[in-house]
């Protein structure tokens, strides 16, 4: 029963005056993640304390391959589980009600670091310590992988399967054609920026219309390079204000990247800035790895990325790696078979299937899946995250989607016209306090 | 009067009414109490008092969200009104083709709203439709990324919605002047009157229900306007197409700062209600 409709109140009033009895109507909520804080939001209604019982898996992956790739994934499991897909934005807004309702979902995708961190913090998220010890499924995984799964009070309440990187993608056969290699440095990096430019292309790419929010990843590594993952943490979470002279320091950095941006970039969404790179028009694009889907068959082998140059060489080499799996409801009334559900998800052979079946670029969380198969692309990727000192997750997750949104309305304001710097960082502070009063 | 009613029927109004109160007066009733709260959702929300209020004051997107609500209700409201006018009153007559002329007038009032902004996102493309017509007509220098330019991306949406609402408000009009009788028009013409003083002292006061109507359409869908903002800009670029609807969703719903998107939604709320009601109350004592 696995639904992603959308039910309008007007829609659900009428099926509800139509049916007119309770027990169908919450089944009727269950299983579209519909409407109402009294309503349950569970189609695990009928779940029993028994490990055999059944488990309730709640997905936002509402995308066509990747919802195709864990249905698959699902199917080949033995246990008797409920997949239910809901559409990111709706998952989005439902899941503090799916997490506190009394008979909530077992098992949820989402995403690591300080919004799992949050929830756990209310105590909504099921210990899965044991799953990071032993013979447990995720024994194996990275330290920085485990940490980023540990909640405050030093329990793992997080389950990553599947990670991405961002980096700046471009096209060999672009840069061949073009006459210019990789640079080492950032002052490199202007220069290459400005010799392009004078071919007439434009050296960055972006799409920050109906996507505001790529306009934090050249902020994000900015700010990673001149001040350092441990000040961007710390920014992040509140402890340092947005008026401060190393925040200035980024958005002066910021600034001298603006002429070289896709002059249309604020009409595009991260999508649409794809097509003049695939035209030629277009150089670079600092972007996760997902970007790779954009380009057309025929190109996928002629895509090759570089990192962020250092700018501030005090600071340790830090890299963006977004990562996404699962948590489970500190009220699952099957704990035994919720555990059962994740260790079969984070288990190496559920991982290569679903990031085969869903063509992406993903890498997978567990050591023990063959990488070998994968794209040289995704091979490098990995050995990029091997190699790096400090992992971020990104703008939102480290942080939150409240303060996200301040950060989209200052950073398109910066984009649009960079002349007020301490103007634009001083209303950001402002936006951002509200957010942390909240 | 009423007691001629029999029970039944009493009994069968009583359904719908249970029905609507619980599912619809209840919830606006708890949205209300909200407002007062700070609430994200997960275990108890806190009361505020009127905290929620005061913020949205200090708030600069709100003021923002509240300045473009009243250019969108003044322009939506006044571009629709008048071209949905003109447009009954140049088409109110028999002829070759006519009904071809209505009904490609009234054809964008199929789509959803969301199809419109989809539709209008690709007109406004920086390489899209209005940009080639501007350069084919050597205007290159009125091109703009219109959806992305703070100065002009809400009249790029106001647009939109008023070419999608121009042929409704044009069927109301038509209907309503098919009642108007011509005999009175006939008569006035003989006198003297000639076509401006005709259509303002004889046609217009004939229309008087039909204005009201409209009146309360309007006013009505420019309050509640939502999908075609979000469908083409979502509240941005930075905020400056915000409506107070789509600031409330990205907050309740996008945040899930559930007490303050209530208190936008009272805000809204209070609007519509003083604007309805002044409007009513006039016209009531108009009509005594």
């Amino acid at each position: 029963m696995s639904t992603t409709s959308d039910y309008t109140r007007r829609g659900f009033l009428l099926g509800a005056t139509a049916l007119g009895t309770g027990g169908l109507l919450s089944a009727c909520v269950g299983s579209g993640g519909g409407s109402g804080g009294e309503t349950s939001g569970s189609g695990g209604g009928d779940a029993s304390g028994d490990a055999a019982g059944p488990v309730t898996l709640q997905s936002s992956l509402s995308d066509p391959a990747p919802k195709a790739a864990l249905e698959l994934v699902i199917a080949d499991y033995d246990g008797d589980v409920t997949l239910n897909t809901v559409a990111i934005e709706q998952f989005r807004a439902q899941l503090s009600t799916y997490l506190t309702s009394n008979t909530p979902p077992d098992v949820l995708t989402w995403y690591a670091g300080s919004v799992a961190r949050d929830y756990a913090a209310e105590g909504l998220l099921l210990d899965v310590s044991d799953l990071w010890t032993g013979d447990g499924a995720c024994a194996g995984f990275s330290e920085a992988l485990k940490s980023l799964s540990t909640a405050e009070d030093g329990s793992q309440i997080f389950v990553p399967t599947n990670y991405y990187w961002w980096s700046i993608f471009y096209k060999k056969s672009a840069f061949a054609e073009w006459g210019v290699t990789i640079p080492e440095t950032w002052d490199d990096f202007l220069a290459l920026c400005e010799t392009l430019k004078g071919l007439g292309v434009n050296p960055l790419a972006n799409g920050i219309g109906s996507t505001p929010w790529m306009a934090s990843g050249w902020f994000d590594y900015l700010n990673l390079r001149i001040n350092g993952a441990a000040y961007h943490r710390e920014l992040l979470a509140g402890e340092h204000a947005f008026t401060d002279p190393e925040v200035e320091a980024v958005l002066t950095e910021y600034a001298k990247l603006i002429p070289y941006f896709d002059p249309n970039m604020a009409s595009y969404s991260h999508q649409e800035a794809v097509t003049p790179m695939i035209q030629n028009s277009a150089a670079m694009y600092l972007v996760g790895a997902f970007v790779t889907q954009f380009f057309p068959e025929d190109q996928q082998d002629d895509i090759d990325f570089f990192s962020v140059p250092p700018i501030n060489p005090d600071v340790p080499s830090a890299e963006e790696a977004p990562t996404d799996g699962y948590f489970a409801s500190a009220n699952t009334a099957n704990v035994e078979g919720t555990k059962a559900l994740l260790s079969y998800l984070a288990s190496a052979e559920a991982q290569q299937q679903f990031i085969s079946e869903s063509a992406s670029s993903n890498l997978p969380t567990s050591p023990d899946v063959d990488s070998s198969g994968f794209s040289p692309l995704v091979q490098k990727g990995i050995e990029l995250l091997e190699n790096t000192e400090e992992i971020t997750q990104f703008f939102n997750r480290d942080s939150s989607d409240a303060l996200q949104s301040t950060a989209d309305d200052a950073l398109t304001r910066f984009l649009a016209d960079p002349s007020d710097i301490p103007g634009i960082l001083a209303g950001w502070q402002a936006a951002a306090e509200r957010v942390w009063a909240q | 009067m009423l007691r001629r009613v029999p029970w039944v029927v009493w009994l069968f109004l009583l359904v719908p009414l249970a029905a609507e109160v619980f599912w619809v007066f209840w919830p606006a009733l708890n949205s209300f109490s909200l407002s007062f709260t700070r609430w994200n959702g997960i275990g108890a929300a806190e009361p505020v008092g009127f905290g929620n209020y005061v913020d949205l004051w200090n708030d600069p997107v709100f003021r923002t969200a509240l300045r473009n609500n009243v250019i969108w209700v003044i322009g939506f409201g006044g571009l629709s009104v008048l071209g949905g006018l003109i447009l009954a009153v140049l088409l109110n007559r028999p002829g070759r083709g006519i009904g071809i002329y209505r009904s490609a007038i009234y054809l964008p009032m199929v789509f959803s709203l969301a199809v419109t902004g989809l539709f209008w996102r690709v007109m406004y493309s920086p390489a899209g439709l209005v940009n080639t017509t501007l350069g084919a007509l050597g205007l290159e220098s009125w091109e703009r990324q219109w959806l992305a330019d703070p100065d002009v991306a809400l009249y790029a949406v106001l647009i939109a919605a008023v070419w999608r609402q121009v042929g409704y408000i044009m069927v109301l009009y038509l209907a309503g002047l098919k009642g108007v009788d011509p005999a009175l028009e006939e008569a006035a013409a003989m006198d003297g009157a000639n076509r401006r003083q005709r259509f303002f002292s004889i046609v217009m006061p004939q229309l008087k229900g039909v204005n009201a109507v409209v009146f309360a359409v309007t006013v009505i869908d420019s309050l509640r306007t939502f999908d075609i903002v979000w469908a083409m800009t979502r509240g941005g670029p930075y905020n400056s197409t915000q409506l107070l609807s789509t600031y409330m969703f990205e907050q309740g719903f996008t945040l899930v700062n559930l007490g303050y998107g209530s208190a936008i939604a009272v805000v809204i709320f209070a609007l519509a209600i003083v604007f309805i009601i002044s409007y009513l109350v006039r016209s009531i004592r108009q009509e005594d």
